[in-house]
């Protein structure tokens, strides 16, 4: 399996409230330093390593706030990084009302062949509640400004369990996401992450969060209309027409290797995993000064690669191989991963099939309690 | 050989924080024992739980000289503790002096450990001095306090010396009480040795040092000794005094205190309240003994996080060579393993022994809802004690059920009498007598089961009293009652470790109080858990946990891996913690649960 490439861009228009990465309200900020660093950075990463990137995503963040010239260098800056590999797919994100046809045209020449939009929701209401600052007309100008480009793949977000979302307005989202022929589509259940404004809302009470059962309806109404309108799901929440899944993504969840370069970035290289300071200025700094922005780094081996591969693994639908969870294949099972498999499997929540394990339909409602389960059992067979 | 003449043995006793050991610091540097650069505060209280507490848990001792009418005396301090659980700690301290000095806060008055400590040195026929502290502070109303004392326990109010440890004043004034007011020893150097074992510690170089107050004889390095009750003999290495610090000398002679080493390897080899004699010219009979610690509330502890039973009872045999005021033996319990049944003198004592265990082995307990002995009359006449609702015998064969009972004194301003009346009532107190100590201040006697002030009465009290409430307790007796079994059941298992015993009228408030706090320590879990408290078959409170329907991260890409992995470390950690009954995790926190109050 080749490497990915992912690059972070910090930049957002606002700062939303239910958002917990790394991002920071543009406003008149220079995007030029940045820029710089991060190509640095790249030049960086390429002298260290031989890998092969096969996967692109560039993410943030807005990456299509940057301006013209700045997205001109980005894209330059990863032409130079990838050299003469064949890429299988790159990827950049973008809000509906921040693009317009300059950006991806450059987008377009520079390689990219695939945008990842954050729709979100399809009511007004509901955009607002999530203070993002588009409106339902951009997100169809901005599907069509990819297409007259030659955007062949487009991936469109929507949010479901939004404050004040009915099981109606929902449905109507995805008919609407589904209508606009989209190749992917990636549906995510509103968190509350902790240091978010949403969270803080919640916790004084001021907002009272969706139902726990409506918001497991919405999900499984979503895969049954997705299913029926030719759209597999192949993990927790990401649903694809047939031969369009992310394969990007697909690269993390298969716990492969990843180079990451910009701000709070964090890459999984040569068994190492390591993370870029997540402070813009800092960050400028460090890769001006000293060439790396690195704050942590970690070999991974053992039992945390095992317990990462499942944690990540059973997020997909094809599941996990358990060869690589340290398990060989055939080999007996630890008595307390067997007895696991076995109450998950009794419960209908688990699949052990041949060398696989996998979330069940019913499972993947839960998946943060098996994984948990799993994950501590994993462990207790294995000396610290 | 010191003139017993010129020996005065006393000990300090006081309801707590009334300024016993700021007295005693003060006794110390106005006698010249230990220097200004010496002093640290309360230099009497020397383990650092005592200093954290602000209470003084092992009695401590010291000898002082102080000249009078230019006579050099030796006065023997006697340091005692205050709390309701050291009762037999003060008689054992009490036999060993002449008098006490009864200590009382001038801003406070009378409280609960007044009386009780005044109680026991009238029983023990020791002289009582009564010093009002504290005399120094804004709201100080020394008169009035000695005229409660007068009141309560009939100690003239005008012979009261007034003191303040803090200041000093009053000082002199009651080191020449101590010198007149408190009777020299009696006793006979002449006679065969009889020395009064009162407190002992383990040194980890020298072994057991033996603590004692010489009644007849004189004792010396190389004598061979006997101890009268456990008949084992040893050969004295070495006899001294606390001056404050352990200071070797010749002799002990009659009427003097001071301690004594012999190469007693462990506190089990020496029973509190022995006499020492010489083995070569023994007495003829033993001092009067005193009573063995009475452990009437018991509870167990479970190895925690990160500790296994071996090295819990290794700890446990460390903490026990040192305090043997407690028991433990091995228990079993379903859902939480291999530990220990201990025994205790009261609560404060039961959280002292857990503190200590932590903090002086490193080890992580896990302690279950503290119960009081039962004892239980079989239908065949016999008669059994248990100490664990899980000791109960099959209903059908018992004919009784019989529970400790004690007769509290809560002191109170007058105005909280309803407040204590109707939570006594609540605890199945009876009402005894009701007496004023002063217009403002009334003291209540009450009757109650003894499990039902264990836990928190005492908490309940200071709340409902804007904290003036004090009370002390004294064991009484054992009476039948309707008490019954409750049994706890999670997803229809019966967790042995949440069983309580309790009286039938209240058990339905209990379990359903119980329950109710349950819930909220046990997660939600895939599937829906139901929790019931029932006697017998029969369930007398529910609940449900519901299951949670949808839990999984919505977003999980590059970014996130080290962080939920870590979070997932942490969730590993944290159901180690967790006991498994059946395919429930119950957090070990549930297990304190049931501690907390009722209506909490």
């Amino acid at each position: 399996m080749g490497v990915g490439l992912y690059v972070h861009i910090p930049f957002c228009e606002t700062k939303c409230g239910y958002c917990d990465f790394y991002s920071l309200a543009m406003k008149d900020r220079p995007t030029k330093p940045l820029v710089g660093a991060i190509v640095r950075e790249l030049t960086q990463r390429r002298a260290a390593t031989d890998e092969e990137v096969e996967t692109i995503f560039v993410g943030g963040g807005t990456p299509t706030l940057l301006p013209v010239d700045g997205l001109k260098r980005l894209v330059d800056g990863i032409g130079a990084f990838i050299g003469g590999a064949v890429l299988k797919e790159f990827t950049v994100e973008a809000n509906p009302a921040s693009v317009d046809t300059e950006k991806i045209g450059v987008l377009r020449a520079g390689g990219v062949d695939r945008i990842s939009m954050g729709a979100q929701s399809w009511h007004q209401a509901e955009l607002t509640a999530l203070e993002r600052l588009h409106n339902p007309g951009d997100i169809v100008e901005g599907v069509r400004l990819c297409r007259a480009h030659d955007i062949g793949r487009i991936n469109l977000d929507l949010i479901f369990g939004i404050i004040g979302q009915t099981m109606a307005s929902w449905m109507d989202s995805l008919d609407r996401t589904i209508d606009l022929g989209v190749e992917h589509i990636s549906c995510y259940a509103l968190t509350y992450e902790p240091g978010t404004r949403l969270t803080a809302l919640r916790d004084a009470g001021r907002l009272k969060p969706c139902d726990e059962s409506l918001e497991t309806e919405m999900y499984l109404a979503a895969i049954e209309r997705l299913a029926k309108a030719g759209y597999e799901q192949y993990e927790i929440s990401s649903f694809a027409q047939p031969g369009q899944r992310c394969m990007h993504n697909i690269v993390y969840w298969r716990n492969g290797s990843y180079v990451a370069v910009g701000p709070s970035a964090a890459g999984f290289v040569g068994g190492e995993r390591y993370r870029n300071v997540p402070d813009l200025a800092e960050y400028v700094r460090r890769m001006d000064r000293d060439g790396t922005a690195e704050i942590e780094r970690e070999r991974i081996t053992g039992a945390t690669l095992a317990g990462e591969t499942l944690m990540m693994g059973l997020r997909l639908n094809e599941g996990v191989e358990l060869a690589r969870l340290g398990i060989p294949a055939g080999a007996p099972l630890s008595p307390a991963v067997d007895r696991r498999i076995r109450l998950h499997g009794d419960g209908g929540l688990l699949e052990h099939h041949g060398d696989y394990l996998r979330l069940t339909p019913r499972g993947r409602l839960v998946g943060d309690a098996i994984i948990s389960d799993l994950f501590a059992a994993l462990h207790e067979g294995v000396a610290e | 050989m010191a003139d017993r003449k010129l020996i005065r043995n006393f000990g300090i006793i006081a309801h707590i924080d009334h300024g016993k050991s700021t007295l005693a610091d003060r006794l110390l540097e106005r006698t010249g024992s230990i220097s200004k650069r010496e002093m640290r505060e309360q230099f009497l209280d020397d383990m650092d739980l005592e200093r954290e507490m602000g209470i003084t848990i092992k009695a401590n001792r010291a000898t002082v000289k102080h000249t009078h009418d230019g006579q050099e005396y030796m006065l023997n301090l006697i340091d005692t503790p205050g709390h309701v659980d050291f009762h037999y700690e003060v008689s054992r301290a009490m036999a060993a002096c002449e008098g006490v000095l009864l200590l009382v806060d001038a801003t406070q008055g009378v409280q609960a450990q007044t009386v009780a400590n005044a109680y026991l040195a009238v029983e023990g026929n020791v002289e009582i001095v009564l010093v009002i502290n504290k005399i120094d502070l804004p709201g100080a109303n020394p008169d009035e306090t000695a005229l409660e004392v007068e009141h309560i326990l009939g100690l003239a109010a005008e012979e009261a010396i007034y003191t303040s440890a803090k200041t000093g004043e009053g000082l002199d004034e009651l080191l020449t009480a101590i010198v007149q007011q408190v009777p020299s020893p009696g006793g006979d150097e002449n006679s065969p040795l009889r020395a009064l074992v009162y407190d002992a510690k383990s040194d980890p170089h020298r072994g057991v040092i033996c603590n004692v107050r010489l009644v007849d004889g004189v004792v010396k390095r190389g004598d061979k000794i006997r101890m009268m009750a456990v008949g084992s003999e040893h050969v004295v290495t070495e006899v001294g005094k606390y001056m404050p610090k352990a200071t070797a000398v010749a002799d002990l002679a009659a009427g003097e205190v001071g301690y004594l080493v012999a190469g007693i390897k462990t506190l089990a080899d020496v029973n509190i309240g022995d006499t020492i004699t010489h083995a070569s010219r023994p007495a003829e009979t033993a001092l009067p003994g005193y009573e063995a610690p009475n452990q009437m509330v018991f509870c167990d502890f479970y190895p925690g996080p990160g500790t296994d039973t071996a090295e819990l009872r290794e700890a446990m045999e460390e903490l026990w060579v040192n305090d043997c005021s407690f028991t433990y033996d091995p228990a079993t319990s379903d859902a939480l393993g291999i530990g220990f049944r201990c025994g205790f003198l009261g609560l404060l004592h039961m959280k002292i022994i857990q503190e200590r265990l932590e903090r002086e082995s490193d080890v992580n307990v896990v302690q279950t809802a503290p119960t009081v002995t039962y004892e239980i009359a079989m239908n065949d006449g016999s008669v059994k004690q248990i100490q664990s609702p899980s000791e109960m015998p099959d209903p059908s064969k018992i004919m009784e059920i019989r529970e400790p009972f004690c007769t509290a004194n809560i002191i109170v301003p007058a105005e909280y009498i309803g407040a204590v009346m109707s939570l006594s009532l609540e605890r199945r107190g009876v009402h005894k007598k009701t007496e004023y100590l002063s217009p403002a201040r009334v003291m209540l006697t009450y009757e109650f089961p003894l499990g039902e002030i264990i836990y928190d009465y005492y908490d309940k009290l200071k709340s409902c009293t804007r904290g003036y409430g004090t009370v002390d307790y004294e064991i009484t007796d054992f009476r039948g009652g309707k008490l019954v079994k409750m049994d706890i059941l999670v997803n229809a298992i019966a967790v042995d470790a949440l069983s309580v015993i309790v009286h039938a009228d209240k058990a339905a408030r209990r379990g359903r109080a119980l329950i109710s706090r349950l819930k909220k320590e046990i997660s939600r879990h895939m599937f829906e858990i139901p929790l019931q408290a029932a006697i017998g078959a029969k369930v007398i409170a529910r609940e449900t946990i519901k299951a949670f329907r949808k839990n999984v991260t919505a977003k999980c890409y590059g970014g996130d891996v080290s962080r939920k992995r870590k979070l997932l470390e942490k969730q590993k950690e944290g159901k180690k913690r967790m006991k498994q009954v059946g395919s429930v995790e119950i957090p070990q926190e549930a297990f304190m649960s049931i501690l907390e109050p009722e209506d909490g």
